[in-house]
């Protein structure tokens, strides 16, 4: 465990090399809570509540959704791994001493303790700015579920880009298809909108699949709603973990040696 | 000056052609950029056909004002895409490394030629897709269809995307003056990113003082929809054409004294 954190070091202190990016990426976390204050602010001027949502708690909900996807940044994973196998230099993480896939989700966990802060900062400042009457759950047990929830939520994203990234082995370009899965990220995740305005059928097909519980779930858990889908989402996204972890060690068995270390 | 066209003419065949030749090595890429933006405006598509279940209008849109919004502004950036993103976006590139010397010693306008070396014919669905979506906002709109209506709209896609060539040529003009341009980039990418799904119609006060005049990605598509459902006030129409003058002005103004500043690979 050790040598995983120091990885996890190494990579919180290279964020310090580009710290502009640091501040402008805070900076612009602010077009997405735009989004929101001005869609809804038109929308609220003519209802009262829409969905489960009055206009502060729909704020409150972007809020925080746009703090844990902006912690989120397992796509760097895939464009990666993608890139690297494509120019033959995978090979610099085949030689370490370590397990390439916890190799990532160390450097995950370092860039994300190094944003974790500065995510809040920018969205207390929000809050402040946009003059929110901010809503958070009062319930402790909710609360750590939601935390353990966006954690696991961001393990599974890791292991989700580490997967498509190994598919480069395979496919070799898959450039395409990334940047295609990042727009449907974005919708399945509810950070365009949140996907309890979805209709019912809809909504309980996302259910089953792992993307509810990464942003969404976890969101809507902070601002108090959907308590009682907290224990089952635990459960669901756990399983998602363990059934991607299975066709990881698959792929990785069928064609890593399919790797020659030369590019195309 | 029909010599000058005529120069022109055959320049931008060979381009093609060239471009063609290129395609042929990544066969895979051909349709790429018609994927990811079609995936795009989809997922937008879906993403307000969720809020107009649970809402009747955002202002004084319905659900058809705001699919014809998507459709045009799918239709802008596909013509963007089509025509001149690949190559406009190369600027930054090419002024870093140098490569920009072999432009300038082309006997071609070197903007010319970074705009039309890319066309990328992979993205011609998306405007045939663009047009779909167009047509499905205004069946449900219940919009009637005129000549001068449609040739109204029709201009100001077209206006509007010379506005977008514009903004796209401004911010990578900066790079002549300074040694990075990655957050122009970012500001470009935020601004776009809000614009493309918030209709003109929401901003108010100093927001759209920003994204009317300083970043005026909010009129891109706003116009030419207005002018389709019959919203657009003759002080708008001329503020809109007004704002594609200036933007046009000030980009040959900043790309030709860029220019001066270009240093070859030391820049």
């Amino acid at each position: 465990m050790r040598k995983y954190w120091e990885i996890a070091k190494t990579y919180m202190k290279a964020q310090m090399v580009w710290r502009a990016d640091v501040i402008f990426n805070m900076i612009f976390t602010i077009s997405k809570i735009l989004f929101a204050y001005l869609l809804w602010g038109i929308i609220f001027r003519q209802k009262s509540t829409v969905g489960l949502f009055t206009f502060h708690g729909m704020l409150s909900y972007y809020i925080v959704s746009s703090f844990l996807s902006q912690l989120e940044m397992a796509d760097g994973i895939s464009g990666e791994i993608h890139a690297r196998i494509r120019n033959g230099s995978f090979s610099k993480y085949m030689v370490i001493p370590v397990g390439i896939e916890k190799y990532f989700m160390a450097m995950e966990l370092g860039v994300v303790l190094f944003y974790l802060a500065f995510d809040f900062l920018a969205a207390a400042v929000w809050v402040v700015i946009f003059r929110v009457r901010f809503v958070f759950t009062t319930d402790c047990r909710i609360l750590l579920c939601a935390v353990v929830m966006a954690v696991l939520g961001m393990v599974f994203m890791v292991q989700l880009n580490y997967l498509l990234g190994l598919l480069t082995l395979k496919y070799q370009g898959i450039g395409t298809f990334l940047m295609i899965k990042n727009n449907l990220a974005a919708l399945v995740t509810g950070t365009i909108v949140p996907l309890a305005l979805f209709p019912e059928i809809i909504v309980n097909a996302m259910r089953l699949l792992p993307f509810y519980y990464v942003t969404y779930l976890p969101s809507m858990l902070l601002t108090g709603m959907l308590r009682e889908e907290a224990l089952r989402g635990l459960l669901i996204l756990c399983f998602w973990c363990g059934a991607i972890q299975v066709s990881i060690n698959v792929i990785w068995k069928k064609y890593s040696r399919k790797y020659d270390g030369v590019g195309i | 000056m029909s010599k000058n066209i005529k120069k022109n003419m055959r320049v931008l065949k060979t381009l093609l052609s060239l471009r063609f030749h290129g395609m042929t090595v990544f066969r895979l890429d051909f349709f790429g950029p018609f994927f990811v933006d079609g995936s795009l405006f989809l997922i937008q598509l879906l993403a307000f056909g969720a809020v107009y279940a649970n809402v009747d209008s955002i202002g004084s849109w319905g659900r058809g004002e705001m699919i014809l919004y998507i459709g045009s502004f799918s239709l802008i950036n596909a013509l963007n895409m089509t025509i001149y993103f690949f190559g406009v976006n190369g600027i930054p590139g090419k002024v870093k490394s140098g490569e920009l010397d072999l432009y300038l010693s082309k006997p071609v306008s070197p903007l010319f030629r970074l705009t039309f070396e890319n066309i990328t014919p992979g993205s011609i669905p998306l405007i045939l897709m663009s047009i779909c979506i167009i047509g499905y906002g205004i069946g449900i709109s219940d919009i009637e269809l005129t000549v001068v209506g449609t040739g109204a709209f029709i201009f100001w896609i077209l206006l509007m995307t010379i506005l977008h060539y514009d903004m796209e040529v401004l911010i990578r003009s900066v790079s002549l003056y300074l040694v990075t341009m990655a957050r122009m980039e970012q500001i470009e990418e935020a601004g776009l990113g809000l614009c493309m799904t918030l209709p003109g119609i929401a901003f108010y006060g100093v927001y759209k003082v920003i994204f009317y005049l300083i970043l005026p990605y909010g009129i891109m598509a706003t116009l030419p929809v207005q002018s389709m459902i019959g919203e657009l006030e003759p002080g708008m129409a001329a503020y809109g054409m007004g704002v594609v003058l200036f933007f046009s002005v000030l980009t040959g103004v900043v790309w030709k004294k860029g220019l001066r500043h270009y240093n070859s690979a030391s820049s």
